[in-house]
């Protein structure tokens, strides 16, 4: 099919109401000139989108019929996208806001689920935008908040100029806790470099090896067993591959719906390539991505974010896949 | 002579397209409708073209984005877009907006005997024949198709957890039922003898209901979405795509369950992107991926014949004339096919 095949990169923008999405998506639209985007927005927007191509969506999850107890899409997303894919002009990207209260799961597993979406665009990346004054607050009070930091590549922390430096400190050290491998950026107004929003490709696997996540060992506080928190795992010993496969496996089909993200580098012993994979929820992407490189010390590193993950035993769970 | 592997064998050419016509328009062709011996064609930047004759008329603006959905009313072409727009449009090209949703899609459009109908969001709006003001019909989430039975008494309307059944009383008063399914229905129809309902939904399957005694089930194995499907005239088969064959399910006696569908292979074994079956005969036209079209007879595949060589872009539309003589056919990557089905020794 030629050129119609070429996937056109969808950014998600959360971030609860006030937090300064609009702003973003404004500054984005006036400073990409020559560039056709299409906009989809939620009918709650703040203010007017100064562009050609909005597209007003109902923001509608549905369950899909897989047997996957925790996998659900946004169909509005499905419609509007194919949609979108049938212009005869080419779009150069796909923005999309979600309303403030939206969990972001949904947006990310579209692009998993639907053969359509999955041919014709990629999700380039969740941009979620905070505000630095209230984020706390929002972290302790809504899910929805947690989860969009959860799911974020990038956190947007704004109005940094409205907090002094031990609180931003604070909402720092709390984003982590949540989200290790998102790259925080602070701004006022939005005052970012776009290329550190668009086209940053964060869903390919191989930008999970060019970005080298901070997987760092977590020792962690006891937190209130509904908080978002991450735990990462290193191992010097090489894994089993089919015990890994077997415990991953189970983990996710009887903990998904609290295991919200994932990543790994993995090394399985008899095996040159690494093996890198992602998922959300219960949905993973997961491929061999080369051999490992020369001089470079072979070990395998894992992350979980989630909700009750103490629970789940995963120190012990990991250990067991390390060969004998 | 070397052999270049970078290069597309040259195939001959198929007799059908050695005397038809092709345009090579480069837009994308969303959908088409035949209107007595003309075929409209709606298309990804918006325009309408209409062929007849083998002769293409002049461009008509109709949207400014996609055509995302055409059907027809009478002699007049219905069209809905992503410009929010609902227009009616006649052969002449004389364009007529209906309704204006600003930045909500025209996502499907209807009519039976000058009641007109589009859905936009979760709204399904209906004119009354001569009515300005349309009647909104709501419904619990964004419908995915709509359809008319063959009578005009009842619309289904498809959507996430099933189909709304509306019925016309005497009195032009419309009630509705549910029939219910797990999931996203998308494009929905009534088999032309108006005894099963079918869907297509957002998992690989089809669903239907046999409407005197609401039972349903569902139709699964197919390796993509089924975007294409479509009653033989007398509703013996349901032919359908999404498959690397052109499947089709026995509708006569009560329905399909518990039986074995008719798989028509093609060669090259590609995904069929389209179907259409050919008026008044258990036969269809089938598109693939590839931009081949083939025709089959169901019953005896071994009379299959290619109509359109391959195009490297997906069948998006097949429309045969009211008279049979002529068939469109349309692609992803804008290439027309307008020629005759029958030769002329045929006729």
């Amino acid at each position: 099919m030629g050129e119609t095949n070429k996937q056109v990169p969808v950014t998600v923008l959360t971030g609860f109401l006030g937090a300064g999405k609009t702003t973003l998506l404004n500054r984005i639209l006036t400073e990409q000139h020559g560039k056709k985007y299409a906009v989809i927005v939620n009918e709650f927007g703040e203010q007017g989108i100064d562009n050609d191509l909005v597209v007003d969506a109902d923001e509608e999850v549905f369950e899909m019929n897989n047997g996957c107890i925790c996998c659900t899409v946004r169909g509005d997303l499905i419609r509007i996208l194919s949609g979108l894919m049938k212009r005869a002009d080419k779009l150069d990207a796909i923005i999309v806001e979600t309303t403030g209260l939206a969990d972001p799961a949904p947006v990310a597993q579209t692009f998993f689920v639907d053969q359509d979406v999955a041919d014709r665009t990629k999700l380039d990346a969740i941009v979620t935008v905070a505000d630095a004054v209230h984020l706390s607050t929002q972290l302790s009070d809504h899910h929805e908040a947690e989860e969009q930091v959860a799911f974020a590549d990038v956190v947007l922390l704004n109005k940094i100029d409205l907090v002094d430096e031990s609180r931003l400190d604070a909402v720092k050290d709390r984003i982590k806790k949540i989200n290790p491998f998102a790259k925080i950026i602070h701004t006022t107004k939005c005052g970012v470099s776009l290329s550190e929003i668009l086209n940053l490709d964060a869903f390919n696997l191989k930008r999970i090896l060019d970005t080298e996540p901070d997987f760092l060992t977590s020792d962690h506080d006891h937190e209130h067993d509904d908080d978002v928190t991450s735990l990462s795992f290193v191992s010097d010993t090489p894994l089993d591959m089919e015990k890994f496969q077997d415990w991953f496996s189970k983990l996710l089909q009887t903990k998904g719906q609290d295991i919200l993200r994932t990543k790994g580098i993995l090394d399985f012993k008899g095996e040159n390539d690494r093996y890198v994979f992602q998922g959300v929820h219960m949905l993973m992407d997961a491929s061999p991505m080369g051999k490992w490189p020369e001089g470079k010390e072979r070990n395998s590193r894992l992350v979980f974010i989630g909700r009750n993950l103490e629970s789940m035993n995963l120190k012990e769970g990991f250990e067991n896949c390390k060969s004998a | 002579m070397k052999a270049d592997s970078n290069k597309f064998p040259e195939l001959n050419k198929t007799k059908f397209e050695n005397r038809g016509k092709e345009f090579k328009l480069g837009i994308p062709v969303t959908n088409a409708i035949t209107i007595g011996n003309s075929v409209a064609v709606g298309f990804g930047d918006g325009t309408v073209r209409i062929f007849r004759s083998g002769q293409i008329s002049e461009v008509i603006k109709a949207h400014s984005g996609v055509v995302l959905s055409i059907s027809k009313d009478g002699e007049d072409i219905l069209t809905g877009g992503d410009d929010g727009r609902f227009l009616k449009i006649s052969l002449d090209g004389e364009i007529n907006e209906i309704a204006n949703f600003g930045s909500r899609w025209v996502d499907h459009v209807t009519a039976y005997n000058g009641s007109l109908v589009c859905t936009s969001g979760n709204i399904v709006y209906l004119w009354m024949p001569n009515k300005k003001e349309p009647k909104l019909l709501e419904h619990e989430s964004t419908i995915g198709g709509v359809a008319f039975d063959s009578k005009g008494r009842r619309l289904a309307v498809s959507r996430y957890g099933g189909v709304t059944l509306w019925k016309k009383d005497y009195s032009n008063k419309w009630s509705s039922s549910n029939l219910i399914w797990k999931g996203s229905h998308n494009k929905v129809i009534f088999s032309t003898d108006d005894r099963f309902l079918v869907t297509s939904m957002q998992e690989n399957q089809l669903h239907f209901w046999r409407l005197k005694d609401k039972t349903d089930s569902f139709m699964s194995g197919y390796g993509a979405k089924v975007k294409s499907f479509a009653f033989v005239y007398d509703s013996k088969f349901l032919v359908t795509s999404g498959s690397n064959e052109a499947i089709c399910w026995p509708f006569d006696g009560n329905g399909p369950e518990g039986r074995k569908p008719i798989c028509l292979p093609y060669v090259g074994n590609k995904l069929v992107t389209f179907v259409e079956p050919f008026p008044n005969e258990n036969a269809i036209f089938t598109g693939l991926s590839d931009g081949s079209v083939f025709l089959s007879e169901i019953e005896k595949s071994i009379n299959t014949i290619i109509i359109r060589s391959f195009t490297q872009s997906e069948v998006t539309a097949i429309a045969v004339t009211e008279d049979c003589s002529s068939i469109l056919i349309g692609d992803i990557g804008g290439n027309i096919l307008w020629t005759s089905i029958w030769d002329e020794e045929e006729k």
